[in-house]
């Protein structure tokens, strides 16, 4: 089992091997199961998402109403020919808002590495899907990239926000897709490396907030921020940039930031977004119990 | 470094049904670790929470989703927000307990779960770590606390001490290798915890259940 970024990249070099084709290998070593039946499993994975990622277009609302209809915003607002930013970034907008719309609507969702930040990795790969018409194969590959980046982040630091904030979830989802955004691309391993490590970075230090506890809100948007900045992240690294700091330490860093933050600021719903007064009333609508503001920001 | 994480599948998945895959997916997970280890059929489960499973319980989900799992409902299973009804329409009664104190095992998201039949009572104590990966840290069976190290997979066998060992033999001829083990006297025979780098596949596991008097596989 690949512990490092380090060894997997060291790997992929020696043995002249995509990524993806040494997550596949580590695979079926876990589950002895053969190659055609993991690529099965995956595609599996990856219909679930782009149902979800076609449904949350379509307009979606949580029970709560807390989030819902607005990737059906932004697909109207594309399709209009609106946007400032290009296409291949609104269709990461729209899927990633979708199938986080989706989620919260206790809809089906492929966890990637979990629910709350399940809209990253489509966000980023659907986009590029849009421009670059990638194979099922390809798509299946990319997953398998992503995966690999994300079992040495979750074994190494944390990818849940109980335990590491925001910067644990769609951190980690963000790092991940970059990643294998390089590598679907044509990057090196080094340069897929570069980009986990750069996407990484940028949202370190992110918190976890949901009002009222639920995965809505800012937790629908912020798969946005994860999406954008993993395309940004792969473009630098193809561009031949580097991060300068290799990404095990920064996921080290990411763990060490995650012990340091305070309960208050892991998905506790008491600090931060969670506790401004529109939260505080949005909580008391739906739970009807009497909140109190608990950000003390004590290390606990 | 433990690796919790030992499959692809683990980060890119479950797929599952909204909105929390620690308090939804993995309380999934943990009900359906519960309904593995207790044989024939219980007429109550009782849910005890601690810390954020205790405060958040409601909002995610976690209620429905522990009793999808007792059901033997998949993560991704439609009928999953509609568990507590199913089960209480099958005549099984339901129980939910918030506690203040800490976990009794050490992690925020901690859920006990006891299932309760005519002839048999178990309790299992799991935490979902991320990601709608869980660890079994506690069992209970015939009133006898068994403490597991957690992570998974592991497999939990019983029977007299030679073929425990002969078991764990068995799985180093099939290249499973054993990360940790944990032998204790249990009633009468011994009990030992296996927990394994890879997946048991079935027929390994058949043939390891000819020389235990009864295994579980977590």
């Amino acid at each position: 089992m690949y512990q490092t970024v380090a060894d997997l990249i060291a790997a992929a070099e020696r043995q002249h091997h995509p990524l993806w084709r040494l997550v596949l290998d580590q695979e079926m070593e876990y589950s002895k199961q053969p190659e055609a039946a993991i690529m099965e499993r995956m595609r599996g994975q990856l219909r679930v998402m782009e149902e979800a990622a076609r449904k949350g277009a379509a307009g979606v609302q949580s029970p709560t109403g807390l989030s819902g209809g607005d990737a059906a915003k932004i697909k109207r607002y594309r399709e209009n020919g609106g946007g400032l930013a290009g296409d291949t970034m609104l269709w990461a907008i729209q899927n990633a808002i979708a199938t986080n719309e989706v989620n919260a609507a206790m809809g089906v969702i492929c966890a990637t590495p979990t629910a709350g930040s399940s809209g990253t990795i489509p966000g980023t790969l659907f986009s590029l899907d849009q421009r670059f018409h990638y194979t099922d194969d390809e798509k299946v590959h990319f997953l398998l990239t992503a995966g690999g980046f994300g079992m040495i982040t979750a074994n190494n630091a944390m990818i849940a926000g109980a335990t590491g904030g925001c910067q644990a979830e769609v951190g980690s989802a963000s790092a991940m897709a970059a990643a294998a955004a390089v590598e679907i691309n044509g990057g090196t391993p080094r340069q897929s490396a570069e980009a986990f490590a750069m996407a990484m970075s940028n949202l370190l230090g992110l918190v976890c907030d949901p009002v009222a506890g639920l995965v809505e809100l800012p937790c629908v948007k912020r798969n946005v921020a994860g999406a954008v900045n993993a395309l940004a992240a792969a473009d630098m690294a193809l561009a031949g940039i580097s991060n300068r700091i290799p990404a095990d330490e920064v996921i080290d860093a990411m763990r060490r930031i995650g012990k340091q933050m305070p309960a208050s600021l892991r998905e506790t719903g008491r600090g931060g977004i969670a506790t401004t007064p529109t939260a505080l009333k949005m909580k008391m609508r739906i739970f009807g119990e009497d909140v109190t503001n608990e950000d003390d920001g004590v290390v606990k | 470094m433990t690796a919790n994480y030992r499959s692809v599948f683990d980060i890119i998945g479950p797929t599952m049904i909204g909105p929390s895959s620690s308090h939804t997916a993995g309380a999934v997970k943990i009900g359906r670790a519960a309904r593995k280890i207790f044989v024939g059929q219980f007429h109550t489960v009782q849910v005890d929470y601690y810390e954020s499973f205790a405060a958040t319980h409601k909002g995610h989900g976690t209620d429905y989703a522990i009793v999808a799992g007792v059901l033997g409902f998949k993560e991704d299973d439609p009928r999953v927000p509609d568990a507590v009804t199913i089960a209480r329409d099958r005549g099984i009664k339901i129980v939910f307990i918030e506690h203040t104190i800490p976990s009794p095992i050490g992690h925020p998201n901690t859920a006990i779960v006891t299932l309760e039949g005519h002839h048999e009572k178990i309790k299992l104590a799991g935490c979902s770590i991320g990601g709608g990966t869980i660890e079994v840290r506690q069992i209970e069976l015939l009133g006898q606390r068994i403490k597991l190290r957690g992570p998974l997979p592991t497999l939990v066998c019983m029977g007299p001490r030679k073929n425990l060992l002969l078991a764990e033999e068995k799985l180093k001829n099939e290249h499973i290798n054993v990360l940790h083990k944990r032998l204790s006297k249990f009633k009468y025979e011994f009990i030992q915890e296996l927990n394994t780098d890879k997946l048991t596949p079935p027929q390994t596991l058949n043939k390891l259940a000819q020389m235990c008097s009864r295994i579980i596989e977590l």
